[in-house]
């Protein structure tokens, strides 16, 4: 008996010395280990992390109501809407230009973004490890993180200026690797690295015909050069503006406007690049995008944000079909029968983020539209005119005002022609979150916002401030925006 | 085998045997209950022996030889050996200290050899207060444990013992139920527990090592005893009522209020009705327990079974709990050497919770709408034209019908809780003893919550029953959420326990072991259906496949933790007044990476018991002063799990066909040197007793700093990771000192009393933060966008659970606009107030010290006693009444008294509509003094009857209370947490006072 005891407490302590750390090993069950890679290394596995990155795009704070707030209720197209006394947190002080670097929008779009960023830089890392994953594929999907990190900068170097440009993922112990992601890059700098991005793009994207119908929304080799000649707009090489609007191919201008944005027209020929918002069940769409525009008050179906501005409804031709289709007029009836009635709060809601089936859902079925074939054109029609070739511009013009009920332009010089541009991009492009970094891109800002009715300072109102967090996280490494 | 062990055990005593004869006996106490281990020397023989289980001893010795008896507890004595068997009578001793023994850390200990600072309360004490939970029983009773009662049913307090040390996970102590470790106690019957105590300074609580940071409160249940079988009844009922509550405005003064508030004459000045919608969702509650319990002991076997149950309707209409527990603890002496002991307790719980921002929503609801219109249907925020509620109308404020919301949910939870234990201890040698506990526990728990969805939408929207207003076809009829949890955890712990006295001045006891415990997967299942049959007894029927109808499917095991341990300790006493204590534990967790999962913590106590130094032989006043000093390092291993994981929640995407697809990636950041918090401690403690040990008492001093306290830090914006990272970022210091004194004293044979009270302060800091972005933990949500707490890199220099947000800078005289201090120290309204610039820290949900006071007289068979508590220091914040808005009601006192243009002095602003920001001006004072107890009892006498004892008693629980604070309870434990809802009073429940009549019988 004894004997037993003693040998319980001589074998206990041995047990416990000789493996005592394998019994500390516990497998992990509510999380899946990041030593689990394994687990991915496979064709679905690799994809999941570039879904990952263009799921960040449904997210409310990468492309909903603070994405409206600086891309679109802060430009003259759009008025805060909603209730007087609903800010919607900052959409008041976005409205009116006076917003600081503390305003929720201003902090919301740039954490967004750098969450996808590292969504991108998890992809590029993992995926190179995912040996049993067909090499093609691979290639691909890390154009395709290449394409939206470069997409992402780009909405950061409009937004903010020059901004820490983060290429790999940051070891958190690294004194370079801190200093790295707390100090702005010059603008020129995250322009030639969004252009970097981009050709390693189109090097291994597919032609948007290439991919199955169920994948028509992942980034394509056209979006990659249509992006690519937007980067190279707002950098004004004109020249490659228009070779590289020569390199998008295989789209064409649908001949009705007002179908694009709605659920049929969604991804059509003329679709470049389009953020995926589904209503069917499972629904997943963009958080609170089409409701928070929606009308509101009685009869009304959202919070009524972000409703077209007096200076935007003036901007429209006599007989242009875009007009109608851009803006939801309170006593009209839409086009699925939907009666808006005069009681709503706002005269005027944006048509282009209504949901038909499912318009005061959290998520809804409407896509954001970022790239179009008719904006290449517009964009070539301007660099051409840029490089003396007016009159090799006028037709693509004419092309787009054609297919808006309009008669063709009647500008003729270099000038005129650019003015014309410029004013068929705010009508054609209204509400798809263009138009702010439009009219400071073309110097027409102070003037613009004269007619809106707002102050815009020259020499500071070109860019958002920084966030106050990320200014105070870099102590000293980076500044802040002039004026702010 | 036993033979054999029995022949080497017969040859190891063979000199005993060897000369003189046998002479038997037995040793009882006064009530002549056999007392077992009690030890016999023989002085001519040189022989000893020990008592057996009933008091029993055979010992080698002469006729006439003097016998030494001895036993702790007793007065030692000397008596002469007799032929035949011999009766000896132990009396009590006198050194109430000597007397007392405590449970330590896997072992027990005189209370008087003892170097540590641990409160040992009896089970008189505990069961005392008619409570569901002990640990609310101890509340004002030791010194430097503050306990944050709530008396919902079934909620668990805050306990807190010398201050809080971490401000993430794990703030609550560590519970040692009978050897196993658990987090709380709530399935523990008070009737069943003997005795309770609290581990407070490093020497006591290093043997617990990781766990220990918090302290560690000790629970033994009861034990047979005698050697008869006893009965015991123990049986209440009573009633319960809030024991403050808040006057709110009636219809009229409403009605004139909310018009001035939106500058029209919406409201009638002369309402027809004047709803007290507190009246209307409350009741009287009442709850009853009943106890009984078999126990008693033979020679070989020590037994008791006991059963409780616990019913009761608390004062929220539907809100009923009932609790039944039952226990068996059994001890079995197998050999002289071996004894066995088991325990097996059993808990049930049922309970239809009810949503408590009733409260609230009660505080907040129009007295002009009634609880049903006279259509049946239930009053809901609409006023008419006529300026009365009505079925239509427009709607007025966005605040539900209490009682409504009351009668649509229904939710059922039942858990059942088992824990169970073997241990066996095996005398190796007479000094030498070997333990093997092994413990499990058991829980699973599961509920139902069903939303009528349509029904409430009608009720909210359509009281009118207007055919205009459709609830839309697509949406759920109804929803229905099944909830399953469920885990198994066990603890394994070895040790020997070696004591010896050697040249009759070295008292030497050592103590090593190993310990095992694993804290077994949370299993969670919980699946949400839409469109269930209305009968609830058809929600689940066999062979239905409901996948279509599943809105939600969750299937979660959350990772398993283990621990793996070697502990030592050395416990010596030097001439019986000279006391050493070092303990080390090693503790290894699997919570942490592999090179930062062990950690050691040692800790040393000193003891000096002056009272038996020679200088002090004269002073004959002073019968007890002891001095104990204690230095140790302790840990805390709940934290984050610091593992790197895939994020695949909801990161799926559609690519433009009809196939959602799934997403990764990882969103976290990890510090792989992430390892314990470890707390230092110091401290010195005082015992006295004088006067014949009528005045007793302790002085405790002691310095607690938590050098790396783990904190969430925001990774760098630009990382754009999300989710924040644990990691060593803090230190938190507590400081203070506490004070408990009694007298107790007989004047006669019939009437005895006692006076005592204990005393606590503590001064709680976050003194520092290594470099690093705290991700700001934004804390003390009211609801409505508001936020009165944060715990960032601003807060170093305050308490935890500090409160954050604008001083009030009282109103303006013309407009009656209330106004707020801005950083330039300027008095500003709301509007242009900055949230970066403007805000300060105004105080804590810490109180900084606590008090508890006792006094009883007991008269022939009359007992009368009082118990009180209180707090200072702290400041709590009144949420319901931060809240208002548009159209909601406001209390009584600001509606009668606030600012117009003819009043610009009135004590209270202006009507607004704005949600206001979080100030000062809602922010009160939490100090209290209540009384937690009065009791009197009588003992009925019994003499030679069936009943041997019956006590009958009327207890009044929380009778009185003076507060400064204007809301129900300056007591909001809330959800527990310092930067939760703890010390904010929105949707809480409030104190109550109860009335309780009971009876205990023992047979």
């Amino acid at each position: 008996m004894k004997k037993i005891y003693l040998s319980i407490v001589v074998l206990s302590i041995v047990f416990f010395s000789g493996c005592s750390d394998e019994f500390l090993d516990v497998d992990q069950t509510e999380s899946i280990s990041t030593q689990d890679v394994e687990l991915f290394n496979n064709d679905a596995g690799a994809a999941t992390f570039v879904t990952a990155i263009y799921s960040k795009f449904l997210d409310f704070n990468m492309s909903s109501f603070s994405w409206n707030g600086v891309s679109s209720i802060a430009s003259d197209d759009a008025d805060k809407g909603s209730s007087p006394g609903d800010t919607g947190s900052d959409k008041d002080v976005m409205d009116a230009l006076t917003y600081n670097p503390s305003s929720l929008s201003i902090t919301e779009i740039f954490s967004a973004n750098y969450e996808g960023i590292n969504r991108c830089n998890q992809a590029l890392n993992v995926i190179p490890q995912l040996d049993k994953a067909d090499a093609t594929l691979r290639a691909r999907l890390m154009g395709e993180a290449k394409f939206l990190r470069a997409f992402m900068y780009f909405t950061l170097v409009k937004t903010y200026g020059g901004v820490p440009i983060i290429d790999r993922l940051p070891n958190p112990s690294s004194q370079e690797d801190r200093v790295m992601q707390l100090t702005r890059k010059s603008k020129e700098e995250v322009y030639a690295f969004i252009e970097k991005d981009l050709n390693d793009a189109i090097e291994v994207l597919f032609e948007k015909s290439q991919y199955s119908s169920s994948e028509r929304g992942r980034a394509s080799k056209g979006a990659a050069y249509a992006l690519l000649a937007k980067v190279n707009l707002y950098q004004k090489n004109w020249q490659k503006v228009v070779d590289n609007c020569n390199l998008v191919t295989g789209y064409s201008i649908v001949p009705d406007y007002a179908s694009m944005f709605r659920l049929a027209g969604e991804n059509g020929p003329e679709s470049i690049f389009e953020i995926q918002g589904v209503g069917s069940i499972p629904i997943k769409g963009i958080q609170n995008y089409s409701v928070s525009q929606g009308a509101r008050g009685a009869g009304g179906w959202g919070w009524g944000f972000n409703t077209p501005s007096e200076s935007l409804l003036n901007a429209y031709e006599v007989g242009d079909v875009r007009k109608n289709a851009t803006i939801i007029f309170a006593g009209t009836t839409l086009y699925d029968g939907r009666v808006v009635p005069t009681t709503v709060e706002n005269p005027r809601y944006n048509y282009k983020a209504y949901s038909s089936a499912i318009p005061d859902a959290d998520q809804s079925d409407t896509n954001i539209r970022y790239l179009r074939y008719a904006e290449v054109l517009l964009m070539k029609a301007e660099a051409l005119n840029e490089l003396n070739q007016t009159s090799v511009a006028i037709p693509l013009l004419n092309q787009i005002r054609l297919r808006a009920g309009l008669g063709n332009t009647t500008a003729v010089s270099q000038a005129d022609v650019r003015i014309a541009i410029w004013k068929e991009r705010r009508v054609e492009l209204a509400f798809e979150h263009d138009r702010f970094f439009d009219v400071v891109r073309t110097g027409q800002a102070v003037a613009a916002f004269a007619i809106h009715g707002k102050t815009f300072v020259a020499g500071k109102h070109e860019v958002f401030p920084l966030p106050q967090l990320f200014i105070n996280e870099t102590a000293g490494l980076s500044s802040q925006n002039p004026g702010y | 085998m036993r033979n054999i062990i029995f022949s080497f055990l017969a040859l190891l005593l063979l000199p005993a045997y060897m000369s003189g004869q046998v002479i038997k006996g037995k040793v009882v106490d006064k009530e002549g209950l056999g007392i077992p281990g009690a030890i016999i020397i023989a002085t001519e023989s040189k022989t000893s022996a020990d008592t057996d289980f009933d008091g029993n001893f055979n010992i080698n010795a002469k006729i006439g030889e003097v016998l030494k008896i001895s036993m702790l507890g007793f007065e030692a004595i000397s008596i002469t050996a007799a032929d035949g068997v011999m009766n000896i009578t132990l009396s009590d001793s006198k050194d109430t200290e000597l007397k007392e023994v405590i449970i330590i850390g896997y072992g027990s200990r005189k209370k008087i050899d003892n170097t540590s600072a641990i409160t040992s309360l009896r089970a008189e004490e505990v069961s005392k207060m008619k409570v569901l939970n002990a640990s609310q029983a101890i509340q004002g009773k030791a010194a430097g444990v503050q306990v944050i009662s709530s008396d919902l049913p079934g909620a668990a307090p805050s306990v807190i013992i010398r201050g809080l040390g971490t401000a993430l996970g794990g703030r609550t102590p560590l519970y040692i139920v009978d050897g196993m470790p658990t987090e709380n106690i709530n399935n523990i019957n008070t009737n069943d527990i003997t005795a309770y105590e609290i581990l407070k300074d490093a020497s006591s609580l290093a043997i617990y090592g990781t766990r220990a940071a918090n302290g560690v409160i000790i629970i033994t249940t009861k034990q047979g005893r005698g050697n008869k079988i006893a009965v015991e009844i123990e049986t209440f009922a009573g009633f319960r009522a809030p024991l403050r509550t808040v006057k709110m405005a009636g219809s009229n003064k409403y009605s004139h209020y909310s018009n001035a508030a939106l500058q029209t004459t919406t409201f009638s000045q002369d309402q027809p009705v004047n709803t007290d919608w507190f009246d209307a969702i409350t009741r009287t509650g009442t709850y009853a327990q009943n106890n009984i319990s078999v126990s008693g002991s033979s020679e070989t076997v020590k037994y008791f079974f006991s059963v409780g149950n616990y019913e009761e309707k608390a004062v929220l209409n539907g809100l009923d709990f009932s609790r039944t527990t039952f226990r068996t603890n059994n001890e079995f002496k197998i050999s002289k050497k071996l004894t066995v002991s088991q325990n097996l307790s059993f808990g049930s719980s049922n309970s239809t919770p009810k949503p408590l921002d009733a409260f609230t929503n009660a505080y907040k609801q129009s007295p002009i709408i009634p609880v049903r219109f006279p259509n049946g249907e239930y009053g809901v925020p609409f006023v008419g034209g006529d300026g009365f509620a009505g079925v239509a109308g427009s709607s007025f404020n966005n605040v539900g019908n209490p009682v409504a919301q009351l009668d649509y949910f229904n939710e059922q939870q039942r858990s059942i809780t088992l824990q169970g234990g073997l241990k066996l201890d095996y005398d190796i040698l007479d000094s030498l003893k070997f333990t093997s506990q092994f413990n499990g526990e058991y829980y699973s728990w599961k509920n139902y919550n069903f939303e009528d969805s349509k029904r409430i939408f009608e009720t909210n929207n359509n009281p009118g029953r207007l055919s205009s207003i459709v609830y839309p076809a697509d949406r759920n009829i109804n929803v229905l959420t099944k909830g399953r949890n469920q885990y198994f955890n066990w603890n394994l712990s070895n040790y020997l326990t070696y004591n010896k006295v050697f040249a009759s001045v070295h008292d030497i006891e050592i103590t090593a072991g190993t310990e095992t415990s694993v804290r077994g997967p949370r299993e969670e299942l919980r699946v949400v259906r839409r469109n269930v049959n209305e009968n609830s007894n058809y929600w689940s029927l066999a062979g239905v496949d409901y996948g279509a109808t599943v809105l939600n499917f969750n299937d979660a095991v959350f990772n398993e933790s283990r621990l793996l341990s070697y502990f030592g300790r050395f416990q010596y006493k030097l001439m019986d007044k000279y006391l050493v204590t070092g303990t080390l534990r090693r503790d290894g967790s699997s919570n942490f990476g592999k090179d930062f999962r062990w950690g050691t913590f040692p800790a040393l106590g000193l003891g000096w018991i002056i009272t038996k130094e020679n200088f002090m032989a004269d002073v004959k006043s002073v019968n007890l002063l002891k001095l104990r000093g204690s230095w140790g390092k302790l840990g805390n291993q709940n934290v984050p799990l610091n593992n790197q994981a895939y994020s695949v929640a909801g990161l799926t995407s559609y690519l433009g066909g009809s196939i959602l697809l799934d997403g990764t990636t990882v969103n976290s950041q990890i510090d792989p040197s992430l390892s314990w918090e470890v707390t230092e401690e110091a401290s010195i403690g005082l015992d006295f007793e004088l006067l014949n040990s009528r005045l007793k008492g302790s002085f405790d001093v002691y310095d607690k700093t938590t050098n790396n306290v783990i904190l969430n830090t925001r990774p760098l914006i630009t990382s754009g990771i999300s989710s924040a990272s644990p990691a060593h970022v803090g230190e938190v210091s507590n400081r203070g000192y506490e004070a408990a004194l009694r007298w107790d004293d007989q004047i006669n044979d019939n009437l005895s009393y006692w006076v005592g009270g204990n005393f606590s302060s503590n001064k709680n800091e976050l003194t520092g933060l290594i470099n690093a972005t705290l991700a700001p933990v934004i804390g003390g949500d009211l609801a409505n966008g508001q936020f009165t707490k944060i715990l960032d890199n601003t807060s170093v220099g305050q308490p935890l659970g500090s409160f954050f947000m604008y001083e009030y800078a009282g109103f303006d005289p013309s407009t009656g606009e209330k106004l707020y201090l801005n950083a330039a120290g300027n008095a500003v309204t709301q509007d242009v107030l900055n949230a970066n610039t403007d805000k300060k820290y105004v105080g804590s949900i810490l109180p900084t010290s606590n008090y508890g006071v006792t006094l009883g007289v007991i008269y022939k068979n009359i007992d009368f006693s009082v118990d009180g508590y209180g707090t200072a220091g702290a400041k709590v914040y009144n949420g319901k009444k931060a809240q208002r808005f548009t159209g909601e009601n406001v209390e009584d006192s600001l509606a009668t008294n606030f600012w117009t243009a003819n009043n610009t002095t009135a004590a209270n602003p202006a009507p607004f509509n704005q949600v206001p920001v979080a100030s000062t001006f809602y922010l009160e004072s939490g100090d209290f003094f209540r009384v937690n107890n009065i009791s009197l009892g009588y003992k009925i006498p019994l003499e030679g009857m069936f009943i041997n004892a019956c006590r009958i008693y009327v207890n009044a629980i929380n009778p009185f209370i003076t507060q400064r604070f204007s809301g129900f309870s300056p007591e909001l434990n809330g959800d527990g947490n310092p930067y939760g809802s703890q010390g904010i009073e929105l949707n809480a429940y409030p104190a109550l006072r109860s009335i309780v009549v009971g009876a205990n019988l023992k047979f």
